[in-house]
């Protein structure tokens, strides 16, 4: 039997030699789904290094079809990375250093810009002829953020300070304005779970 | 192969290698996407279009009466010292890039209740919630006591004034607990709508009071927040 098969090999080389593919399969599928992970966590809008304040009256996330937006506010974190306070947009981040630095929310203001402009709008139901963008603006601050970022932010992403004039209150401009007023505050609730 | 594996079952012997590839895979998988934080939730709120944008400017503003103020500012801190005396109180009080472990939050002219920021941020749910349940009863009762005749609409504005370096999550709780005391009074049921905020009475986050935040600006701004009515 061995030398039969000696033989045919002799003949014609790698006849019956079958390429095994369960350990390529099993390696193709390692590999697919470590980057469909990886890719996932990178952009990943909810870092898990901010935790979110405690209340009981808050409600599950609803968009109803318009945009979220996430802006993400670090407290303390373990190696002091990022500082304290810095703020996240997306995938641009921003540090301030010391509480009269306003340069983090001219970069946040400047993404804000940005976003107004590529989202949908409707007339403000108030009457004011302010065009509002269907964007909801999260802000997931940490629980150990100082008041006066959340705040700031707040000034921020209703437009009416201006971060490049020390953060000094705008000339109302109806036209050039790009206001947000759907704000989300992030939270958790301690009875669930 | 099959053959092999065959005798292999027959010898008494399990090929372990492709139940070992599959657990390690699976592993990896709940590994990765397992998450231990409690899920999150949101609070909505509506920036007002309608009224003035600006916000409060470095000269100061008198309440009108008509507004009940909500105070969150350090503990241990007390009517009657000069802003100075609060400035140093607080240098005390927090090492640079520190926290302020301990808050003061009153309603009106009452008198303030303390909260402990380290129970409030515990890992122990138990201890948070007792936190702040204590914060939601003394809220409920001491609005009951700013009641007006008439609906929602008609109370008093309440205005949370959290002094600037306190951390958000006393200002949270604080409008947290607002929310709760308006929902059982309207039958409010929060579903996330923001569309719905507009029959509750108006609740705000009092915008930052100073600009310039030199050490003798944080003096006067805990002076005011502490002599607020």
């Amino acid at each position: 039997m061995s030398g039969g098969s000696n033989n045919r090999r002799a003949k014609i080389p790698h006849a019956d030699a079958e390429i095994d593919l369960v350990p390529m399969i099993d390696c193709v599928f390692l590999i697919l789904l470590f980057f469909m992970l990886c890719g996932h966590i990178s952009t990943e809008a909810r870092t898990e290094q901010i935790t979110v304040p405690p209340t009981k009256t808050a409600a599950k996330f609803i968009d109803g079809g318009w945009k979220r937006q996430i802006i993400n506010v670090f407290g303390n974190t373990q190696s002091g990375n990022p500082p304290r306070n810095s703020i996240k947009i997306g995938t641009k981040s921003f540090d301030a250093m010391g509480i009269n630095d306003y340069t983090a929310y001219q970069g946040l203001r400047a993404v804000l810009d940005k976003v107004y402009d590529s989202a949908e709008k409707y007339k403000d139901p108030k009457g004011t002829p302010l065009m509002l963008p269907k964007v909801i603006i999260e802000i997931r601050a940490d629980a150990d953020t100082e008041y006066r970022v959340v705040q700031e932010i707040q000034q921020v992403v209703s437009d009416s300070i201006d971060p490049s004039d020390k953060m000094q209150p705008k000339k109302v401009d109806l036209a050039t304005m790009r206001p947000f007023v759907n704000i989300d505050f992030t939270t958790r609730n301690p009875n669930d779970k | 192969m099959a053959e092999a594996a065959d005798e292999k079952i027959a010898e008494g012997k399990l090929d372990l290698v492709p139940m070992i590839d599959c657990i390690m895979l699976l592993l990896l998988f709940f590994i990765l996407t397992t998450k231990f934080t409690s899920e999150e939730k949101s609070i909505s709120s509506l920036l007002p279009t309608d009224k003035g944008q600006a916000p409060s400017t470095p000269q100061k503003k008198v309440e009108p009466p008509q507004t009940v103020n909500i105070c969150i500012y350090p503990a241990d801190m007390f009517k009657g010292s000069q802003p100075s005396g609060f400035q140093k109180q607080l240098e005390g009080m927090r090492q640079p890039g520190a926290v302020i472990p301990r808050a003061f939050l009153r309603v009106g002219n009452r008198d303030p209740i303390e909260i402990n920021g380290k129970l409030l941020g515990s890992p122990d749910k138990s201890q948070v919630k007792v936190e702040m349940e204590k914060v939601h009863t003394y809220i409920r009762e001491e609005l009951e006591k700013f009641e007006v005749p008439g609906d929602r609409k008609t109370q008093n504005e309440i205005v949370v004034n959290c002094f600037s370096g306190m951390s958000w999550k006393y200002g949270l709780v604080a409008y947290d607990a607002v929310r709760s005391y308006e929902g059982q009074k309207s039958g409010l049921k929060y579903t996330g709508n923001p569309a719905e905020l507009d029959n509750a009475r108006a609740v705000t986050f009092a915008p930052p009071r100073i600009r310039d935040y030199d050490s003798r600006e944080i003096g006067n701004e805990l002076f005011e927040i502490i002599n607020m009515k």
